[in-house]
Formats: structure tokens, sequence, C-alpha cells
């Protein structure tokens, strides 16, 4: 939808209005329904409507439900962070199997995973002033 | 010929890093954390000790004072023998291999021994716990395939020192590795 929309109302416009309209729409409803006494909505006609209860109770749920939901994903993060022993931590299947192409002169050379032995090498055993300074 | 030098590790707290070269091919590195400091002891007495107290004026239970005694001597012997570590040492001798002995504060120590064979190099990595940290580790080779890694064994997992320690560590290191490998590599 992206690259070929030059004009200013492409389609995501319509449907985010709708949306909003919709929502202020059934926000308006709630309040209505919430306020209005039930002998009022009995006398319009409308005798099967859930009861007031329901009104205080779901704010209620949605916010516990978003104060949990915060706690459970920090807890998945720190699940889901490998311990420092795996192999994975150091390379896995794709850069095992990675082919080499041959170095050209005055080339970039091709992108690809070094090692870590050769990693170390450059920055712990080569430039000596680089970290001692610290 | 020993060396004696102070490093900080990842939380802020002190280490004393000991160098001790007894030939060429043979090094050793022990790494010593502050003993059980008299003011944390204290602390968390005082405070387990007022818990039991506040508990025992709410149920007037005298078992909880006597069990709140019992838990603070079995919890100390138990952090004493299972959890602090007191010095961590890597020694290293060509052609033979690494050993890694951590020694408790109640006395036991339990060593690792990885033969020269197995091992193919001396890194350090970065790994996230709790933030980013380096950590020293030795990369075991793998019997199937001659340039693999088959396993990663972690060195100082206690102490966890910073980037400083572990750079001079490393250099020590490769220096014993590097003089291994021309050995093994000329008949």
């Amino acid at each position: 939808m992206v690259e070929n929309s030059q004009s200013p109302f492409p389609e995501g416009v319509i449907y985010g209005f709708v949306i909003f309209l919709s929502a202020k729409f059934v926000s308006i409803l709630y309040l209505v329904w919430t306020f209005i006494p039930e002998s009022w909505l009995i006398c319009l006609g409308l005798i099967y409507l859930p009861q007031k209860y329901w009104a205080v109770i779901l704010p209620v749920y949605l916010f516990i439900t978003i104060v949990i939901s915060n706690v459970l994903l920090f807890l998945i993060n720190m699940m889901t962070t490998s311990p420092l022993d795996p192999i994975h931590t150091i390379t896995d299947n794709y850069a095992k199997n990675q082919q080499q192409k041959k170095y050209q002169e005055e080339a970039i050379a091709t992108l690809r995973d070094i090692p870590i032995s050769e990693v170390n090498q450059m920055f712990f055993l080569a430039a000596k002033e680089l970290y001692t300074k610290n | 010929m020993e060396e004696e030098q102070s490093f900080l590790d990842i939380c802020g707290g002190s280490l004393t890093l000991q160098r001790r070269y007894y030939s060429p091919s043979c090094r050793e590195f022990c790494l010593s954390s502050p003993p059980l400091s008299l003011r944390s002891l204290t602390a968390v007495t005082c405070t387990v000790w007022l818990a039991a107290y506040g508990f025992f004026t709410l149920c007037e239970n005298s078992m909880i004072l006597s069990a709140a005694i019992f838990i603070t001597l079995l919890g100390l012997l138990g952090y004493l023998h299972f959890v602090k570590i007191d010095q961590e040492a890597l020694l290293i001798i060509d052609s033979l291999g690494i050993q890694m002995t951590s020694s408790y504060a109640s006395g036991k120590e339990s060593t690792t021994f990885i033969e020269m064979d197995k091992v193919k190099d001396i890194v350090i990595n970065e790994a996230i716990y709790m933030k980013v940290i380096y950590y020293l580790c030795i990369l075991l080779k793998d019997p199937v395939e001659p340039h693999g890694i088959s396993q990663v064994v972690p060195v100082f997992q206690s102490a966890k020192p910073r980037l400083d320690c572990l750079i001079e560590v490393y250099r020590s290191c490769q220096e014993i590795l590097a003089h291994q490998k021309a050995t093994s590599t000329s008949p």
C-alpha cells in the first residue's frame, strides 16, 4: 500500500476514521447506559440490558490485566535470556556453514561471521592502549 | 614470582587478583573476594530476629523465637558452605591442562580439570546478565569436527571481574596457549 499511493487519501485514513467514529459512539453509549437509572430505561422499553454491576467491573478487569501483563512481559524476558553456558552465545548453525569467498585486492571483503578467537585477538592483544587507559 | 593487584567486580565490590608465575609454562591466577563482613551479618540477623519478635507479639507463641534462632544459624552455615565463594583460582599448565578451583568460606573446595587436548581457546565473551557483562570462558574442541566448538565453560563465575582484570588474565593465557600451539604443530 505504501509504494503506489501518492494521493493524500489512502485507504488507511478511511479505516482509521471509521474506527474513531465507532469508538466515540460506543463510549457515549456506555456512559448513557451507566448513568441513566434503570426505571427510565424500562420506560423507554429497553428491558433486557446487562446489570449495572458490569459498568464498574469491566474497567477494573481491564486495569488489572494491563498491570499483570506488564509484569508478565518482564518475567518472560528474563526467562528467555540465555545463561552464560550454551554454545549459541558463541556460534550457531548458520555461522558454521557459511561459505568463504576468495579475497580480492581493493574490494570490500564480504560480510561474514568472524570467529570469536580472531575478534578477541584483534581487540585485546593488538590494541594495548585502547583498553588499559580506562 | 608473585604479583597482586586489586580490581572491581561488576557490582562495584573489590576483588584481588594474585598472579603467580611458577615457570614459563605454568601460571596461576587467584581471584579473592572480601570475606563475609560483620556489618551485613549483623544486619541480616537483626532483621530476622526483629521480624520474629514482631510475629511473637502478634500471636504469643514462643516457638517463633526459637525457630528464628534456628533458621538464622542454619541459614548462616548453609550460606558459608554452599554459596559464599572466597577464592577462585585458574591454573594453566602448558601441555597438561587447565584447572579451576573454587574455595568456599567454610573451607570446602571444588575443583575442575580440563585436559589441554580438549581446549580450543580461551576467549572473552559478552552476554546479558541483567546488563551486558564480559566473562572469560574456555572453548572446548568438538571431537567430530576439527574447527568446531562443542562446549563453553565460563570461568570466574562467582567473582565476576570487570574487563580490565579479564584482559590481564586473557593476555597471560594467550601467551601460554600460543606457546603450546607452536610446540604441538612442530613434531
